[in-house]
Formats: structure tokens, sequence, C-alpha cells
């Protein structure tokens, strides 16, 4: 049996088969009864999971999952639960085969057999990475051939870029990207004159690494271009890391035309945490000769096989692909209305706020798809990504809003920081999502948290701690915690969690009673 | 009880979980049924050995931590899911006997945790620190997953592969000992090889055998072997695990199959002083990429992590037994072998390895008219088991093929016994589980059962 058993409401066709219906959602049941388009209250209902209590403007980070999707996730988890020997020979495989089916579909795949799933895109970038630094360890790359990456990069990738490729011996160039971002134009320019600098002196640029949307600051790159612009200036193999695209942005891989394209579905299209795939073009040899890092019994049975089997573990994420479709298709226009609606209330929203706040929009619109980057009022004094990180947890603690900000150095050459209609440089920008389950009061209550904070005179400076604090906080981590990364989760802030403290000030007081 | 909002304050509380607080009565048999009440009732679930099992209460915290992050995920990851890792790594680190939670990573399963030490050795051989021919030991019985790892890593970057062959059925430790010296000596050709790594396992998968690793460890250390890597996949609830005792620079076990953790979750261990921690690297490079294994491995990107959140709660369900966790493997120890004898009995076969070489499982023949002559009738008969009689017991078959002389072992009729079962007795297994596996067994001798009547035909093959 290759599905977990349906639900009780389920209707009598079974989901997921059939002809694709032709607004590229992927296989549709034949001769289904039209069924009513969902409503805001099963939309809401299907949220009930969300904390009703915080502003969610951050779907970009972590994404979202309905509530029926969860419920076909834990069908399977009980079908593995109940007898995992017999789920892992009849049930596991089929179900894998069938989502990697319905991925193909959606992305204009050739043949499935292009399509591996994996935890997540940092997954994937792992897996092309090792790959290029084997190539250089065995000589089919030369010590010194190039990566080219764009600053914007993700860190995680950026990061994979330095353990495997860079360790190997590539000579990684960034290319600069401006931001605020003005047009698409802008990019090209800026990858073209980094192409030229890794090709100089006659070197090979073995791959370029290439967001389809990039995270922070977020703007949406013109992939397609570029990809045709490698190819016309000899780079080897390009990958796009398109973590957000999936339900984001339309994706054709076919048209896009890289080598190795890679998207999160458990961001933009409705599945839990955590799915990502990676595509490959068929007939592409060097398809054969990416393996997934977590070496099975499956090794050298092709990436899809590979990553349909990394040992004992919940692949239940993996298995409901066709129910996360499901669900789209209950939207008018599918995914595509879903997107084209995302985009068009984010830009409002993104409009609401900078005129409230007297700034400005990181990037155009058409640069943008359900995420738009606002500029904050300079007055915020964010000079750091401490900074940024310290407000964003302030907006948290006191005002329940979830919102990342991004802090855009002044330290880039050649460029004026823009101003706010104060006067002041802009240096801090908010990255707002727009899903299907947000409300315009979550904007709302964004956009009243920052004037308050304006109102109020602050700065991000109030919130750095002084060095007498900074060494108290250090003394409470070694006696508590000392497990704890540094950059991601702050000393301040374990102290004010560990004291159900709000305002993260506060804690040095508490550590003064406590010494 | 540790908990998503309650600091770390309670690790140490949680850690040492292996014996039955004074006012607590020791749960039920009816207790017990309820915890494992999502287990499918007709079936003879004699496999705890592959996957493992979950009780409902560490289930039901794990939903908890899903349901915490589903809330408000930011907030999840900035201020829960850290302190939650922290917490479980410091369980395991004293359910282990290690010296500090900083030797110890949580991944998803041993063979991540393989993956991250082949990983380490081929970078070794393709930077020079090895050079090209240089010897990495391993077990002939070595899980097939970490096999295909040390040829995907390390044979690719120039080691030398040297396989232990093991006796099998095995009379004693000393005979793997003797197996394991031989297999030693040949790696090292009288010091002209340099053995750069030695793959052992603590308890072998198929077939299953509890393995003398303390021993062969200090063989190793005697012998000029660089490091060692213990791939104990079943050994954590299975049999006591110090890893200073064992002393292996590497030493990995899963959680989910004996120690009550929801699938999947293992650590890697390695000792606090070691130069090589800092060079061992997950593969899934992220943000925290250079800030140790246990933190790399603590964010590898967006997942679920609740299973690896759960150890205290294991460690809680464990205490509710008598005797914790030793009192539980003893008693499934004495359990295995008496249902092995019980079944050798009846088909007039014999165990594989003596009982002081069983934990939880136990290897035992299969009578020989069934004439399991390869992997593939191995797999069939085993299919055959779960779909006509509901009892899920992996089957082994061992080849005639053996490189050293060996004599096949023959059962009460004369037979060649060239299959065995392994079964694997575990809280929720009741005598009438083993008895269902006997008297299917039973039924397919009378029934004249053979495997060559399984294989498919010419005339199938040819469509």
């Amino acid at each position: 049996m290759a599905s977990a058993p349906p639900p009780d409401d389920a209707p009598a066709v079974e989901n997921g088969h059939g002809h694709d219906n032709g607004n590229g959602n992927g296989p549709s049941p034949p001769a289904k009864r039209p069924r009513a388009v969902i409503s805001a209250a099963e939309i809401r209902a299907e949220f009930a999971h969300h904390d009703a209590a915080v502003a969610r403007v951050n779907n970009g980070s972590f994404g979202c999952c309905p509530a029926s999707v969860l419920a076909a996730q834990a069908r399977w988890q009980h079908l593995f639960l109940a007898q995992p020997d017999a789920f892992y020979f009849h049930g596991l495989q089929q179900g894998l085969a069938r989502s990697r089916a319905a991925v193909a579909a959606l992305v204009g795949a050739g043949d499935v057999s292009e399509v591996s799933l994996v935890d997540n895109a940092t997954t994937a970038a792992a897996i092309v990475l090792q790959h290029a630094a084997w190539s250089f360890a065995e000589g089919r790359f030369a010590r010194g051939d190039a990566v080219l990456m764009l600053h914007y990069a993700y860190g995680a990738v950026k990061k994979s870029i330095h353990a495997y490729v860079a360790r190997a011996g590539a000579t990684v160039v960034e290319v600069p990207l401006p931001f605020p971002v003005a047009s698409a134009d802008a990019i090209i320019a800026e990858f073209r004159a980094a192409l030229d600098v890794a090709k100089a002196g006659g070197r090979r640029v073995r791959l370029a690494v290439i967001d389809h949307i990039t995270s922070m600051p977020s703007v949406v790159i013109p992939v397609k271009e570029l990809v045709a612009i490698c190819r016309n200036e000899g780079v080897d193999r390009v990958f796009v890391d398109a973590a957000h695209s999936i339900g984001q942005v339309p994706v054709d891989v076919q048209d896009i035309g890289a080598d190795f394209y890679t998207s999160n579905l458990h961001k933009w299209f409705f599945c839990p945490p955590a799915v990502a795939f990676l595509h490959t073009r068929k007939g592409d040899p060097v398809a054969a000769q990416l393996h997934h890092p977590v070496v099975s019994q499956e090794y050298g049975n092709g990436l899809p096989m590979e990553s349909g089997w990394i040992g004992t573990r919940d692949y239940s994420a993996q298995l409901v692909v066709s129910e996360a479709i499901d669900f789209v298709n209950r939207f008018e226009g599918g995914i595509e209305g879903i997107r084209i609606r995302n985009h068009e209330k984010v830009i409002e929203m993104g409009r609401m706020l900078a005129e409230a706040w007297r700034t400005f929009l990181g990037s155009p619109p058409e640069l943008c798809g359900s995420m738009v980057m606002v500029g904050m009022p300079g007055c915020l004094g964010i000079e750091s990504d401490g900074d940024a990180m310290r407000v964003r947890t302030m907006l948290r603690k006191d005002f329940q809003v979830e919102v990342p900000i991004y802090y855009n150095s002044r330290r880039v050459e050649g460029q004026e920081m823009a101003k706010d209609k104060n006067g002041d440089p802009v240096t801090g920008y908010v990255r707002i999502s727009h899903q299907i389950y947000n409300v315009k009061e979550d904007y709302e209550r964004l956009r009243d948290a920052v004037n308050k904070l304006v109102s109020e005179g602050f700065t991000s400076s109030k919130l750095q701690p002084s060095e007498k604090v900074l060494s108290q906080l250090k003394r409470f981590k070694k006696l508590w915690c000392d497990d704890l990364p540094a950059n991601q989760h702050s000393l301040e802030d374990t102290v004010a969690d560990y004291l159900g403290v709000g305002r993260v000030t506060t804690a040095s007081a508490a550590v003064a009673t406590m010494a | 009880m540790a908990s998503a909002a309650t600091p770390c304050v309670d690790a140490a509380e949680n850690g040492a979980g292996t014996t039955v607080p004074a006012k607590q009565p020791p749960i039920t048999d009816a207790e017990i049924r309820a915890e494992f009440a999502h287990h499918d009732r007709a079936v003879a679930r004699v496999n705890n050995g592959t996957f493992g099992c979950c009780p409902a209460s560490v289930l039901a915290a794990r939903a908890r931590w899903q349901r915490l992050f589903l809330s408000q995920p930011d907030a999840f990851y900035f201020h829960s899911l850290q302190p939650g890792l922290a917490r479980s790594r410091a369980a395991v680190a004293a359910a282990v006997g290690a010296g500090d939670p900083s030797e110890v990573s949580l991944v998803d399963n041993v063979t991540t945790a393989a993956a991250i030490v082949m990983q380490h050795v081929a970078w070794s051989f393709a930077e020079g620190d090895f050079a090209r021919g240089d010897a990495v030991l391993m077990l002939h019985y070595t899980y097939s997953a970490v096999k295909k790892s040390i040829h995907a890593y390390v044979a690719r970057a120039g080691a030398s592969v040297v396989e232990v062959p093991l006796p099998f059925p095995v009379a004693s430790p000393a005979a793997v000992v003797a197996a394991f010296r031989a297999a030693l000596a040949r790696a090292r050709d009288g010091g002209r090889r340099r053995v750069r790594l030695a793959v052992i396992d603590h308890i072998t998968s198929m077939p299953s055998v509890l393995v003398p690793v303390a021993e062969l460890v200090a063989i190793c250390r005697a012998e000029g072997v660089d490091k060692v890597f213990v791939d104990a996949a079943h050994a954590i609830g299975q049999v006591r695990v110090d890893v200073r005792d064992v002393g292996a620079d590497f030493y990995a076990s899963n959680l989910h199959k004996w120690f009550f953790c929801p699938s999947a979750v293992a650590f890697l261990h390695i000792r606090k002083d070691d130069p090589v921690a800092a060079q061992l690297h997950h593969p899934v490079v992220s943000s925290e990429y250079g800030n140790g294994l246990p933190m790399e491995s603590a964010w590898i990107g967006v997942r679920d992590y609740s299973a690896q959140l759960v150890v205290p709660d294991a460690v809680d369900f464990m205490t509710r037994f008598e005797g914790g966790i030793e009192g539980i493997s003893a008693r499934n120890h004495d359990k295995v072998v008496e249902m092995a004898l019980m079944l050798a009995e009846a088909w007039g076969t014999f165990l594989g390895s003596p009982p002081e070489m069983c934990g939880s499982m136990a290897m035992v023949g299969l009578p020989g008219c069934f004439g399991i002559e390869s992997d593939d009738d191995a797999m069939r008969v085993r299919t055959v088991l779960r779909d006509d009689y509901k009892v899920e017991v992996p089957i082994f078959h061992n080849s005639r093929r053996a490189d050293e002389e060996q004599v096949m072992d023959k059962d009460a009729n004369g037979d060649q016994v060239t299959g065995y079962v392994r079964i694997s007795h575990q809280v929720y297994n009741v005598r009438e589980e083993f008895e269902v596996l006997r008297d299917a067994v039973n039924k397919l001798v009378l029934d004249g059962f053979s495997c060559s009547n399984l294989r498919p035909s010419e005339k199938v093959l040819c469509h």
C-alpha cells in the first residue's frame, strides 16, 4: 500500500493522481467534485496552532504548515509506530516516490528521476559543495579555480562553501550586490563585473552559487539571466539556492536552466518542517556523481534513492507533498493565486509601513515575492547585527511582534547610505512576509510598535550591555549554560529568559542581586 | 520533569535516571501495555533491534515540543531549542559516563555519526596527513551502511580497507579477539603500514553478537592504531555503556533502538581533551560551523529536532522500572535467552552465540530444511512470516562460502543450518509472541516449506 490511510472526511476519489489540471499545481484527482474555495474561517482553523497573541509577519524564516497537512503527517507517523518494519518495506519508498513525482510536476522537471528529497536547502548545498570538494581533491579541478557566490548568500551556504570548496583549494569570489537595490539591471551589472574578476587571468570558474531570492536582505534575483550569462561566460556549473522560492515565485527549472536547483517546501509550500528538493538535469553526467553525505546502503543508487534512505529517522515531512498540493488547490488559482495575492498584500503592507515610518522599501515590487524589506526609522540607531538582534528580541518580548531585522552596513564602498524623511541614515530594515494566515492587524501592530519606540526616543544604544554587565553575564553563562551558542542566543537573553524578565536591560539588575 | 520553559538547571536532576525514586511504585503491566498501545496488536513484534520503540509518554513529550515550534517557531529557535538540546546532551553524558557534556553531540542516527568520522578521515587522506595505502580496519559483520560509508569516504580517498573475518556461529569472546588480532597483524604488515582507524561494532547487527570492545580497543592501543571508532548502534539500553571503560576515540549509539527515544536520535561521544574533536564536522554545514561538533550538530538548518529534545523524558520513563535501565536490560537479556533456548529446542537447532555474547537480542538457527541459500531467500522467508503469520523477525543468511574452512553447524535432523532469526526482547514483549514465531516455523516445516519454492522461476524472470 503506497499511501497513508485517508482521513475520515477525504473525498471518495484518491487525491494526488490523475492528469495535471493545467495550472501547474501537479496531478489532481480525475472527475473531481467542485469544492468550494476555502473560507477565511477555515483558514483560521487550519492555523489555529499559531500563537494568536503574536503578530507573525515572518513566514520567511520557518514557514507554516496547515492542520490538515499536519494531520496527514501524523497518519504516516502512526503507521511507522504501529509496525515500523512493514512501513519500511511496503510504505516508505512508495510514499517518497509519490512525493518526488509531485515535486517534479510542480517545478516543470523533465523526469521524476531529476528530483531528490532532502531535509532542507542547507543539506542540498552540502551535497553540491561536497561534490565540488572531491573534484578539487581528485584533481579534476585545479587549486585556485574559482567558485562564485553572492555577498548576500545565506550564512550557512557561505560556511559550506568555506568548509568544502575553499578548504579543498578553490578561490572564492563574492559578488557585491547593492542594497537598497533599484532594479534587476543593477544586480546583473554587478554579477557580470564579479564574473570578470573571477575569470581574470584565464581562471576557470567551476561553480556559481546564485540565490533565487536572497534571505537577508531579501531580494528576488533575475536568476534566468544570470544563468544565461554563466553559460555564455563558460562557468562549469550553476547552483541556484532557491530556498525561499517555491510558493513565492514561479519555479520552472527547465526555464531557469541551472545545473542544481534547490528549494524548501516547508517555507512557502505548506509542508511540515522540514523538506526540500534538489533538482538536477537528467542526462547530466554530474548527477550520478552527487552523493548524500550520510552514506547508507543506497550509496551508488543515485541521489534520489540515497536521499530516500539515510538511516532510521522520521521521513514523514517528506511524505505529505501531495497533501500540501491538495491544500493549495483549495484556494482560488491554487499556488499561483496564493503567491500573487501574497505579493500584492506584502507590497501594500510594506508601503503602509514605509509611509508611517517615513522610510522606503529596500527594493522595487518587481524584485519582491511574498517578502519585502522596509526601512526602519534611522533614529533607532541600529549600528550592528547585535543591535538588530536586540531590537528584534525587544519587539518579540515587549510587543509580541515577530519580524527579522537586517542591519545594512554603512561600510559599502562607494555607496551613500539612504536616508529617511527626517534625514537620518536608514541602517535597519524589517523583512516582512505575507502568507495566507496574515491579517492587516499584524502589520499595524508592527507599525505601532516602531512608532512607539520612536516617540519614546528609543535608540539601540540603550540595549547594548555595559562592560560590567557583560562580564557578570559571562560568569553566569559559565556557571549554568556552557553549551549555549554565543551568536544565536545572547547571554542577556539567557538571563532574561531564566529570570522571566522582559526587557533585557533589567537583566543586569537581576545579575547584580544574584552575585 | 524537563519542559520547554524550564532552564537548564534541571540537567543535573534528569541526568542520573538509573534508580527508582523511593516513593514511586514500579510501572505495572497494564501501564506498559498502555504505553505501547500504538503497536499493531496483531503482530508478534520480536524485532525491537531494527527500529526500536517509543512509549506514549515520551511521544507526548515530543508532541509538546513540536507544538511549541509550530506555535511560535522564532521564539522556539531563539529561546528553547538550544537549552533543550543542552539538557539532552547532559542526560546522555550522565548515562554513558562521559566526563563532560561537551564530549557529546546529538545526531539523527549512527549512520550519520559514521559519516562524520569517515569524512574526517577522508580529509586526512586528501590533505596528506595520511598516506595513500594507510589502512582502515573494519569487521566483516560491520553494518552495511557503515561499510558503504568507509567505501564512499576513506577507500575513495586512498585507504586500504582490511576486514576482520569473524566466525559465526561463535563460541566465545576469545574467538573474536583471536580473529581481530590476526586481522590487525595483517593490516599492520609488520609495522610497514599505518593503521589509521579501526571500526569496531559493540554489538554487530547481522548476525548479532556482543563484541568484547574494551579488549579490542586495548589491543588497538597496544598495536599503534591511530584512532578507534566504536559503532555501538545497538548498545545503549542493551548493555552497560561506559565510554571511559571502552576507551574508544569515537563512540556512537542510537537512542531510539533500546533507550526509548522517538525515531531518531543518536549520540557521538568524543573525548574532551582529544585534539581530533575540533576537526570533526557535521557534513551538513550551517552557521554553527567551527563552533565544535556539539553545536554544529545542534543546528543543521530548519528541521524537526523534537526527537533529540526528549532524552530526559526517556530517562524518566526508565526510572519507572525496577532497577531503571539496568533492570530493564538485565530482564530483557534473561528473557531473550530463555525464549531463544525455547525456540532452539522446538526447532532442533541452537543459538548462534553463547548467552554472555548476547544483550537483549539472540540469533537462533532456523531448521536447515528451509534451504536458505541467499540473502534474497532470507528476505522471502521473512516476508512469508510477516504476511502469512504476522510475525516480524529479521533473518540472517549465513553463507556456506566462508573464507575459513568453517564447518556449518547442523540441526537435529542433520541439515545444515544456513538461516538464523534474530529475536529481540523489550519491555512490551510477551511470551506468546515468541510462541507464535515458534509455531509458524514449525508449521512451515510440517508443510514441507523450502526456499526453492519461493524463488522466481525462469519463466517468471523472462517477463
